[in-house]
């Protein structure tokens, strides 16, 4: 298999004379205003609810701000207080951790999920497992993580029941530091693989069956067949679903807000937390903005990075 | 190049088409569009009332606006029931209101936010109540002198209490019967409280928690501290505040009191502190109890009701709890908290907060009257949702049908404990709670985590305290 990918910028073809451009025609001027017109709404949306927030974090971030006083100039010092606090700092190691973890662990399920609904069984059993597996998506986070609560309560969850009827003694799900992650790292993935699981049987229904047939003629089998074809051939839809993981993952908040509020201690704390935290709790709006830029910077670096691996990874048909 | 002219079938589609969009248009405009007078609060003269949304429902809603309305038929009333989890999460919203310029007239503020309202927010009732001293003193002499102190800040009165809840223990009769228990006396012991704690766990097995307890300021680890006869942050009181106390209290209640509390000073590692986490400790490792995170309010009436906990710290406000819940009276009874060095208690107490921003003072000072008379308190607070701030509504009536048998330990918690006080509250509480609640979580991972966590605790308070709100 060769990468066979599309270059960014496509080499200038040799202008022999700039000419003038032709005068675009009444048609195509209509054209363009009605495309216009059709971008106008998203466009303006952006613009007003998500690159004025992002400016105004920015700005904020160089302000001390508590929302009843008016804000006073604080230069860098909400960033100078944001790396000396072990709280934002612990948060951003949570984060990390539990964005490796969670990408990981919901990319690996809804893989051999998706290869599995995508193996031979009747069309009906395979709309229902999709169903099924894209159903705790379209839940609301806060909802399932109250439920979740319930179930992996230490002492009246129903998780530790079920586990004491064959002799199993409680597991302290959210009340160890040990467990309280992995507890926090389960309810979120059974919640969002639903997502990466949709990607991927689309993108191995979009594998053409001559691939697979020559494969198969060269001997090739099973594992062997799902890393040396599949696995290559899926990898465009594996950035895709890794992209859209990450950056959901880093900005996880509901699971652990409702779960374990943070704790125990600060071991499942996250940075989009200690935004909540510091600014509608705490009033700190300015240092809140900080920690929001830096985790902004973080989306964007990890983003960028991705895309930059994916040259040598991602294989384009 | 296309043909320009357009089939007949064309024009019948684009004319249907044409005549659908006209047919939107034309409704959507019809249709009463919101306006700037349809925020609440916002332009439209009303004196608007932000409360806490699960505490006032529509019923009480209804009792406070038409109740005002007969008696002040020339102010225009709103009740805003603001929808949030705790008082935290309402103080938020309430500043995110205040921040959008849409800030009510009143807030209803518990404890927690009685001196971050009256430092930053707040107006000083002072004037209003030394003008209407007469028709109030009815309503001081029924209210006790504590719940009035807990609503001063540095000498002048914020809040007038119209309810309260100490944190006294609650015992599931069914619970007591099965470990052979009987009900605690009034001045029972922290060592009589382990001992019930170990024969119920004796007598109910593993599924069972004998003693189930809510990390948070009001009701967590405080009544201990309290009890141990010590503070999360040093405790002393205002200057000030004689004009109240000589106006309007006896000279018996009148004595130690003072402008309002002060909590300075963190003392998180002070040995007393340090005793009441190894005790609550020790009570974890001896599964006598729910460790900090496994406890919380959303399912304990639940296990409380079913006979899957034996004893739990709550107010007057749990009785209609556990009525709604179908608990009978004889069912479930309530005592004051056991004595450890002391025995007094703690409390968090409610009541209307007028912000400086307010253009309708003089309006807002009098649904503030309003809304602490005994009639409307009657009708507000007719399901025993919470404790009354007046003594006089605490009687059998109230508790006959609910339960529980010793209702008047709730009154009693102040009458007979005078120094009983309210939880610390300082203007910095969101991020003293914060900080309580987490390193309380890690000092009880084990006996041995208590000190480290406490003076991380210790740290973490300094800082707080140190911050300009």
């Amino acid at each position: 298999m060769t990468n066979t990918q599309i270059p960014a910028v496509r080499p200038q073809q040799p202008v022999a004379e700039a000419a003038p451009a032709p005068r675009p025609s009444a048609r195509e001027r209509g054209t363009r205003l009605l495309a216009a017109l059709f971008l106008a709404p998203t466009i303006v949306g952006i613009v007003i609810f998500t690159v004025v927030p992002i400016v105004g974090s920015i700005v904020l971030s160089l302000f001390h701000w508590n929302v009843i006083d008016s804000p006073t100039f604080a230069g860098a010092a909400n960033y100078r207080e944001m790396v000396n606090d072990s709280t934002v700092l612990v948060s951003f190691r949570n984060t990390l951790v539990f964005m490796v973890l969670a990408v990981a662990l919901q990319l690996l399920i809804a893989l051999t999920l998706a290869l599995a609904v995508n193996g031979r069984m009747p069309v009906w059993l395979r709309s229902v497992f999709r169903s099924a597996f894209f159903f705790p998506l379209i839940l609301s986070a806060a909802s399932i993580s109250v439920v979740m609560k319930y179930l992996f309560n230490q002492d009246f969850g129903l998780v530790n029941w079920l586990l004491g009827l064959i002799g199993i003694a409680p597991v302290p799900w959210l009340t160890s530091e040990n467990s309280a992650m992995a507890a926090v790292i389960l309810v979120y993935v059974w919640q969002q693989f639903g997502f990466s699981f949709l990607l991927f049987v689309g993108g191995l229904n979009n594998i053409p069956k001559e691939i697979h047939e020559a494969a198969s003629l060269d001997g090739a089998t099973g594992l062997r067949k799902h890393l040396s074809v599949t696995l290559p051939l899926l990898s465009p839809t594996l950035l895709v679903a890794s992209v859209v993981g990450i950056i959901n993952a880093l900005q996880v908040f509901e699971q652990p807000y409702v779960l374990t509020n943070g704790g125990p201690g600060d071991s499942t704390r996250t940075v989009v937390m200690v935004i909540y935290e510091t600014a509608f709790e705490q009033l700190r709006f300015g240092e809140a903005s900080a920690v929001g830029v830096l985790l902004f910077v973080l989306v964007m670096a990890v983003t960028a990075l991705q895309f930059r691996l994916s040259r040598r990874f991602v294989h384009y048909q | 190049m296309t043909d320009s002219h357009f089939s007949r079938r064309s024009l019948l589609r684009y004319g249907a088409y044409g005549a659908g969009a006209a047919a939107l248009a034309g409704t959507a405009a019809s249709w009463d569009r919101l306006t700037g007078a349809d925020i609440p609060g916002r332009d439209d003269g009303s004196l608007v009332v932000a409360t806490l949304g699960p505490a006032y429902g529509p019923e009480a809603i209804r009792t406070l606006t038409e109740g005002f309305r007969k008696s002040h038929p020339d102010i225009k009333l709103r009740i805003n029931a603001v929808q949030a989890t705790d008082w935290s999460d309402f103080f938020a919203k309430i500043l995110t209101q205040i921040a959008a310029g849409t800030a009510p007239d009143l807030v209803y503020v518990a404890t927690e936010g009685v001196q971050l309202f009256a430092q930053r927010l707040g107006v000083a009732l002072d004037k209003w109540v030394k003008r209407d001293a007469d028709e109030l003193r009815e309503y001081f002499a029924d209210v006790h002198p504590s719940l009035v102190e807990s609503m001063m800040y540095e000498g002048s009165l914020y809040q007038l209490p119209v309810e309260f809840n100490a944190a006294d223990i609650y015992l599931n009769s069914q619970v007591l019967k099965r470990a052979g228990a009987s009900f605690p006396a009034a001045d029972w012991t922290r060592d009589d409280f382990t001992a019930l704690l170990r024969d119920m766990k004796k007598s109910s097995g593993s599924q069972f928690t004998p003693y189930f307890w809510t990390n948070r300021l009001w009701g967590g680890v405080v009544p201990w501290l309290f009890a141990n006869d010590t503070n999360l942050l040093s405790e002393s009181k205002a200057p000030g505040g004689a004009w109240l106390w000589d106006s309007f209290y006896p000279a018996a209640d009148r004595q130690g009191r003072g402008g309002g509390y002060r909590w300075t000073t963190p003392q998180a590692t002070h040995e007393r502190v340090e005793e009441a986490y190894d005790y609550l400790a020790s009570l974890i490792q001896e599964d006598l109890c729910t460790r900090p995170e496994g406890g919380n309010g959303q399912n304990l009436i639940g296990v409380f009701s079913t006979g899957r906990v034996g004893v739990t710290p709550a107010g007057g406000f749990w009785a209609g709890g556990l009525n709604l819940a179908g608990m009978k009276p004889g069912s479930f009874d309530v005592q004051y908290f056991p004595r450890w060095r002391t025995q007094r208690m703690q409390f968090g107490a409610a009541g209307y907060a007028l912000l400086r921003t307010s253009k309708l003072q003089d309006e807002a000072w009098e649904f503030i009257k309003f809304a602490s008379r005994r009639d409307t308190l009657m009708r507000l607070f007719e399901t025993n949702q919470t404790t009354p701030a007046r003594r006089s509504m605490l009687t059998a009536d109230r508790y006959r049908e609910m339960g529980p048998s010793h209702w008047q330990v709730f009154y009693d918690t102040l009458d007979k404990f005078p120094d009983t006080g309210p939880i610390p509250a300082p203007p910095q509480v969101a991020e003293v709670e914060q900080v309580l609640l987490k390193h309380t979580g890690t000092a009880l991972a084990s006996r041995r985590s208590v000190a480290p966590a406490l003076r991380r605790m210790q740290s973490d308070l300094e800082k707080a305290m140190e911050r300009d709100v």
